[in-house]
């Protein structure tokens, strides 16, 4: 490669980009490292009393866990900082003195949440809940409880100018900040729920550099989750999202989780809180604070948490804080009684290497929460749910695995459609009957097909060999079969470009002084074949981008644009219906009648009827399953109308072509609309050929082979076993072979001879 | 293949009826690679010279131009240094009656009278306009440096 100017400013660039882009903890200027120093410091001091701590002792120094909800009661401005005149330190108990939780929120919990009074622990639950459950969720309150004053520390907030080095002092509370409530509260009544549970059992093991490492020294009867809770209304105008970490009780069942900000940090009040419902045997409390603690502490210096602390965090921290209440949560979940221990050690171990072990996994039950409660502290939201379940994660994943295979097979069955298609028109003519717009539809679909898998597959690891290989069939289907059949396809209809839909569909050259465009230049195959791929990939690109943004818009619009999408994106035989009116197929009768080799080759439908259907049905299936099944793997809401729409439409385009090939393309058209098109073939007259020096011999010259043309002639007897279809005269009289003029007709719609425009065929 | 059989039909012709102050053929076995030789007009600064052209058939001749270049150096507005010509029917206005004999002789007119308003060099246009002796000054030059 030759490096001139702009090339080495380029280089240079990238290289200065590379470079200076802020090392692992993205920290990039002076102030974020003092802001990033303090978080550290912070956590480590909170740690340090965390540690120090007993299940006795209340809540010191740790962020959001100042105050509690009592203290609010008797002072609602009071301040949340350490330490409170009058406060009790030196105890714990279950109530509002102590805890975040209002007296009724308690008394709900351990009547209504972390019922199951189980003191033997006879109940068996499943020890891995990996799995995404949906429910529906109801609002308690919005506005009994009084808002708990969560201050956020003020060394959070991004610089106001660029000399300022070190982060401000101080906490912040939100009461000082305009329009707090709006994003702070939870108006809907009923919503949908989806909580999707991932176990924490190992982590990245940055010290010793050895990828990942297990850490649960209580992993018997402790382990940790990572949460994602999402709760909305039907119409997603109102969204919340948290991603907090949550311990799960294996031998009662019970999950526990709170959100985690800037303003509350609620890791360390995980132990305390974890036996809050009661109904516990005396001193469990305690056994319970402890194992948790253990736990906590080995997530903690397993992953390093105050060394693998970047500014992403620090910002996730702060934007939680202000964007997000905080909530804990409290889950109890259904027992699998019908399993034991043992049992259930194999159904893991089956699912997680299928080598076919004895177990029955389609009996296995889906995980389900059969009672939570959200509150939120510092909003005084209250939230409750009855049963939210969904499969096991890994039967899901042989769930879509099956589907993407069966995925695979319509691929494979549109692959050969298209081959077969792509046999039966093999000849420049009657592939130009297709309509181009037809195909490049049906080629963006699967075009979007093949990038949407392969976004999919890095998203999605555990599919992501099913998901690379339909990745890879549709884009070989898009970007090798069908794009090399609209080269084809724009190949032979070259000459048509600049040439007026009005005059295509007379096809005849009787308005001469209509001056007509030929095109200038016939471009060669390969330059159509670069300039189709760069169309392909450049609509696709945008289309993706069009189909990944839309998931981020709100749901009534992004309904309406999927609708549309669908809609436009079936209607892939209406260009092929405009194009049979255009090049005027004969009725089926006609071209039945005049079966002479040639004349079938003219007049046969430019798409065979096993592509057509085959192609509307491979398309249909999977949409009348999104649409259809309730349960289908994409989530996708059930609206079985919109389905018996589609295929009425799909149906009517089917009959349109239908019934154009039985009645003739233009069936439909009033007659005197559409004049009938100039006739190639036809008998010359002796007078006609004298002008060409050949009547003593009862042929013309082909000016393209140069050589002659036997040509029926009306008064000669003896020509007349030629055959009319294997010459053509041309309005300005000139005739040529068969072959030869509708090869030329195909670079260049113009008479060879004298360069007058030729009336397509 | 139907472009042979044209390439050979044409190249008949040329031996029947051969046109006048140009000759063509193919070199060695290949049908689709022809030479031909062009001499220069008399009322021409190219007169007494005699100018070498290469020229190759696609196979899908006649329905897209013979590629044709000058190998002798010639100095005109509408031939550049590397042989290529600027000709309208050997590109857009191109039609399959046109014969390599039709090409040759449009070249030799092209000679005579070049098109110094679609030129291929700038240059050399530019002069023919503004000096027209220095212009055949030149090409009287090179046509006895490079083609006697």
């Amino acid at each position: 490669m030759e490096i001139n100017g702009n090339t080495l400013i380029l280089i240079v660039l990238i290289l200065y980009l590379f470079f200076s882009s802020p090392g692992g903890n993205g920290v990039s200027s002076k102030y974020e490292y003092n802001q990033i120093e303090k978080l550290k410091d912070h956590l480590s001091s909170e740690y340090q009393t965390f540690q120090k701590m007993s299940f006795r002792d209340n809540f010191r120094n740790i962020t959001g866990l100042k105050l509690s909800y009592q203290d609010i009661i008797t002072n609602p401005s009071i301040n949340a900082t350490y330490p409170i005149a009058g406060k009790d330190y030196d105890n714990w108990i279950h109530n509002q003195t102590y805890e975040l939780l209002p007296d009724e929120i308690i008394q709900k919990i351990s009547t209504k949440v972390w019922n199951v009074s189980d003191n033997n622990l006879t109940n068996f639950y499943p020890p891995n809940i990996t799995s995404t459950l949906m429910g529906q969720i109801n609002l308690v309150s919005n506005n009994e409880y009084s808002q708990l004053r969560m201050p956020v520390p003020r060394y959070f907030e991004p610089a106001t100018d660029f000399a300022q080095d070190d982060p401000p002092e101080g906490d912040s509370y939100f009461t000082d900040w305009p329009n707090y409530g709006e994003l702070h509260n939870v108006t809907f009544q009923k919503g949908e729920l989806s909580i999707q549970i991932t176990h924490i059992n190992k982590v990245s093991d940055t010290i010793s550099g050895y990828g990942k490492k297990f850490f649960n020294s209580q992993d018997e009867n402790w382990k940790l989750l990572r949460l994602r809770i999402e709760f909305f209304d039907k119409l997603e105008s109102e969204k919340h999202t948290m991603n907090p970490i949550a311990i799960y009780d294996i031998r009662r069942g019970r999950i526990l989780s709170m959100s985690q900000s800037s303003k509350f940090h609620s890791l360390f009040s995980l132990p305390h809180y974890m036996s809050v419902g009661g109904g516990l045997d005396k001193g469990d409390d305690e056994t319970i604070f402890n194992e948790t603690k253990a736990l906590i502490n080995d997530y903690w210096n397993g992953s390093n948490y105050i060394d693998t602390l970047t500014m992403g965090d620090l910002d996730t921290l702060y934007d939680n804080a202000l964007s997000k209440c905080e909530y804990t949560v409290f889950l109890q979940l259904a027992p699998w009684n019908q399993f034991d221990k043992d049992q259930m050690k194999k159904i893991d171990e089956e699912l997680n290497w299928p080598l076919g072990r004895p177990v029955n996994l389609t009996k296995l039950p889906p995980v389900s929460i059969q009672s939570g409660l959200l509150y939120s502290p510092d909003c005084g939201v209250e939230l409750q749910f009855n049963d939210a379940s969904g499969v096991r994660y890994e039967l899901k994943v042989k769930t879509i695995r099956s589907h993407i295979l069966l995925g695979l097979l319509l691929f494979a069955g549109q692959i050969y459609l298209l081959l077969c298609q792509m046999q039966h028109t093999n000849t420049p003519s009657s592939i130009n009957k297709i309509s181009f717009y037809s195909f490049s539809m049906i080629n963006l679909v699967d075009g979007s097909l093949a990038t949407l898998y392969l976004i999919a597959s890095s998203v999605l690891p555990e599919l992501y060999l099913p998901l690379i290989l339909s990745s890879f069939s549709s884009f070989i289907l898009a970007s090798i079969f069908e794009t090399r059949y609209l080269i084809s396809i724009y190949t032979s209809q070259a000459n048509e470009r600049g040439v007026s839909i009005i005059t295509l569909l007379r096809g005849n050259a009787e308005n001469n002084d209509e001056e007509r465009v030929t095109n200038a230049d016939i471009p060669d195959d390969a330059s159509i074949g670069a300039s189709l791929y760069g169309r392909f990939f450049f609509s696709l690109i945008i289309f993706t981008f069009l189909i990944l943004s839309s998931t981020s818009w709100p749901r009534k619009i992004r309904m309406t644009f999927e609708y549309i999408c669908i809609i436009i994106l079936n209607s892939y035989w209406v260009p092929q219906i405009f194009r049979n009116v255009i090049k005027g197929l004969a009725p089926r009768r006609e071209r039945r009648r005049n079966n002479s080799p040639i004349n079938r080759r003219q007049h046969q439908t430019p798409l065979l009827w096993k592509f057509i259907i085959g192609t509307t049905i491979i398309r249909t299936v999977p949409i009348v399953y999104v649409f259809t099944y309730s349960s289908n793997i994409f989530r996708h809401h059930r609206d079985p109308r919109f389905v018996v729409f589609l295929s009425l439409w799909l149906l009517f385009q089917l009959s349109i072509m239908y019934s154009q090939d039985i009645l003739g393309a233009r069936w439909f058209l009033p007659q005197h609309s559409i004049p009938e098109g100039y006739i190639y073939f036809k008998p010359v007259s002796l007078a006609h050929l004298a002008k060409h020096e050949g009547a003593s011999k009862h042929t013309a010259d082909c000016a393209i082979c140069m050589s002659e043309v036997p040509v029926y002639i009306e008064e000669a007897e003896e020509t007349h076993n030629i055959d009319q279809h294997s010459y053509m005269v041309t309005p300005c009289d000139h005739i040529f072979h068969t072959d030869c003029l509708e090869n030329w007709m195909g670079y260049k719609l113009q008479c060879p001879v004298c360069r007058t425009p030729l009336p397509p065929i | 293949m139907s472009s042979s059989k044209r390439i050979t039909k044409e190249l008949s012709d040329m031996g029947r009826d051969p046109p006048t102050s140009c000759s063509a053929g193919p070199v060695g076995d290949d049908l689709y690679h022809w030479q031909a030789s062009i001499m220069g007009p008399p009322d021409s600064p190219y007169a007494g010279g005699v100018f070498f052209l290469s020229i190759h058939f696609p196979t899908d001749y006649p329905f897209k131009p013979p590629k044709i270049s000058f190998t002798t150096k010639i100095y005109h507005p509408n031939i550049n240094a590397n042989g290529n010509i600027c000709l309208d029917i050997l590109k857009d206005q191109w039609s399959p009656a046109l014969t390599l004999s039709k090409v040759l002789l449009s070249i030799c007119s092209l000679l005579t009278d070049a098109n110094p308003d679609d030129p291929l060099v700038p240059e050399i246009a530019h002069i023919y306009k503004t000096d027209r002796p220095k212009y055949e000054a030149t090409a009287r030059e090179w046509t006895k440096k490079y083609a006697v």
